[in-house]
């Protein structure tokens, strides 16, 4: 199910998988060189950013007007983007949201800069939500399936990555760099975390975040105006959605009460349900109503 | 490794339990993402009907072939059509601009619904062995999915008064069918299909940065990630890490010249 939804089924306690330790490194491991090539095509649009945004202040460039104009198309991509009824949906934040996106002084300081440090500040949350998950035994210790704990494991350090990417460029921007988790949606992990006592709360409010997360950023390459950010965005935004695509096949699974078959063995797919096949991509075309509003996360 | 074999019981309440999650999740599909992709198109639209050339400003061939090229791997050919046409939004019977990207991007989900149908229908044919239901289901629903990103861009093709693209990418053809006659299995299909939703996924980041109007890159952006979600699940199949990259890359995008020549 989508992030947005709940459902009635609780989550059954995960089970033991055997699942050789090693091949699992090993995956990862060819996980972090594909990422190594992954990375190639990014470096470069952050280069080139820093450089433009450097040249930029040199000879001031940035335009005031420019950076309204680009926050109001922002803000007119988030009208009528309510949320649905899940935890995001609690917030109730759009209507002071949008007060604070319309200040002047709020849109003078870029709205690239302030799109980009949303994005931070939901990659700060993702990675303290990730973490705090790994200290739970049934995330990140012995009782953990080890598919899901190195699920975890490695979506923090990617989502750590995608922090490092969003500040560079915000500095290359001319911005400062975002450091502090999204404000509201901290909240909304806050009260989640006393309910997290299996892996199906957990999953749930993962799956919350990355939904949340990719929305924000499929909004966000028609709202930047740098091209080298939208590049930077555009390459997070397909993850984003793995990620929680990942998630929506580990969560049908646990809610069949089909723990065990959240393994990556070799002919695991056999034993897979038929709406295995069609739980991790709900939509034809990735729906952006739960995106963040643009300033959310934005430094004042 | 070694894995369980399910139990039937449980299963048969599994599978029970995740049809129905299956069909709400259709009906999300219907109301959620649908809603906002026929917003882009008839943004799209709306600025085709009042100027012909809303596609085309700042956007010439060689502008969007060249970072679609300069992504590709493999690839040094580059467009051969011209920008600044001026007059519309084609040049010797093609078309340029966002309209060209629309036009490389249809005929990949044609290329993807055509292979994806081959598998089924090898499938049905028994040429693939014993095709597990969550595989039968994956290549149903990707297949209906890529057919409604070929609709997508085609609507905005047609309404700008050109005839929609219904042939596959034809530089990608004679690849992807020779590839296709080597597979003698489930896995090989995966990898195949793999191979295809990587490239999709790739062309589309990469069109991205290359197309000018907003509403251009709101489809594109609007369908990336369900070609990423589509190979994560493919890799998940395949028994390998689901989510590679921390960035995805555009190292496999199609060049603008696969649609241009």
């Amino acid at each position: 199910m989508r992030g947005r939804l709940k459902l009635s089924r609780s989550a059954p306690e995960e089970g033991r998988v055997d699942v050789d330790p090693n091949a699992m490194t090993s995956l990862i491991e060819e996980s972090q060189d594909l990422h190594r090539d992954a990375m190639a095509s990014t470096v470069p649009a952050l280069t080139e950013m820093v450089e433009t945004g450097q040249d930029a202040r040199a000879h001031g460039l940035v335009d005031p007007d420019e950076s309204r104009a680009v926050a109001a198309r922002r803000s007119t991509m988030m009208t009528g983007a309510v949320f649905g009824g899940g935890l995001l949906a609690a917030a109730g934040i759009a209507g002071a949201l949008e007060a604070l996106f319309a200040s002047p002084a709020f849109a003078a300081s870029g709205a690239d800069v302030q799109i980009l440090q949303t994005a931070s500040s939901i990659e700060v949350l993702a990675v303290a939500t990730y973490k705090t998950a790994l200290t739970l035994p049934f995330i990140g210790g012995a009782s953990a399936n080890p598919v899901v704990k190195a699920f975890a494991t490695t979506t923090m350090q990617q989502h750590m990555q995608h922090l490092e990417a969003f500040n560079a460029a915000i500095t290359g921007l001319g911005g400062k760099a975002q450091t502090n988790p999204d404000p509201v949606l901290a909240q909304v992990v806050q009260k989640a975390v006393p309910g997290l006592t299996s892996p199906g709360p957990v999953v749930a409010l993962a799956l919350e975040l990355e939904q949340g997360a990719a929305e924000t950023y499929v909004a966000d390459v028609a709202a930047l105006s740098d091209a080298n950010a939208k590049k930077v965005t555009a390459s997070i935004m397909g993850v984003e959605a793995q990620h929680a695509s990942v998630l929506l096949a580990v969560q049908a699974l646990l809610n069949a009460n089909a723990p065990q078959l959240i393994t990556l063995a070799p002919g695991n797919v056999a034993n897979l349900p038929a709406a295995a096949g069609s739980v991790g991509f709900p939509d034809a075309f990735f729906p952006t109503d739960q995106a963040r509003p643009a300033s959310e996360g934005a430094l004042s | 490794m070694r894995h369980r074999n399910r139990t039937p019981d449980v299963m048969a309440i599994s599978e029970h339990e995740l049809t129905v999650m299956t069909n709400d999740l259709e009906q999300i599909h219907q109301d959620v993402g649908m809603p906002a992709m026929n917003r882009a198109l008839a943004e799209w639209t709306e600025k085709s009907r009042s100027s012909r050339r809303g596609f085309l400003i700042g956007a010439g061939a060689v502008a969007g072939g060249a970072v679609l090229a300069a992504c590709s791997s493999g690839s040094s050919s580059s467009t051969t059509t011209t920008a600044g046409s001026g007059s519309g939004s084609s040049t010797a019977g093609k078309l340029t601009g966002d309209l060209a990207v629309a036009a490389l991007a249809a005929s990949l989900e044609n290329l993807a619904v055509a292979a994806y149908g081959d598998v089924l229908t090898a499938a049905g044919a028994g040429k693939l062995g014993t095709v597990p239901p969550a595989v039968a289901t994956f290549v149903t629903t990707v297949k209906g999915q890529h057919t409604q990103h070929a609709q997508a861009w085609n609507s905005a093709i047609v309404a700008a008064g050109h005839s929609a693209i219904t042939t596959p990418d034809a530089a990608l053809v004679p690849t992807v069918n020779k590839a296709f006659a080597k597979v003698t299995d489930v896995t090989g299909a995966a990898k195949l299909a793999l191979t295809l939703e990587d490239v999709a996924a790739a062309t589309y980041q990469s069109a991205i940065g290359a197309v000018k109007a907003t509403s251009s890159v709101k489809v594109a952006a609007s369908i990336q990630p369900v070609e990423m979600q589509h190979a994560a699940i493919l890799n998940f199949v395949l028994g390998q890490y689901p989510v590679p990259n921390a960035f995805s890359p555009t190292k496999d995008a199609r060049p603008l010249t696969d649609y241009t020549g």
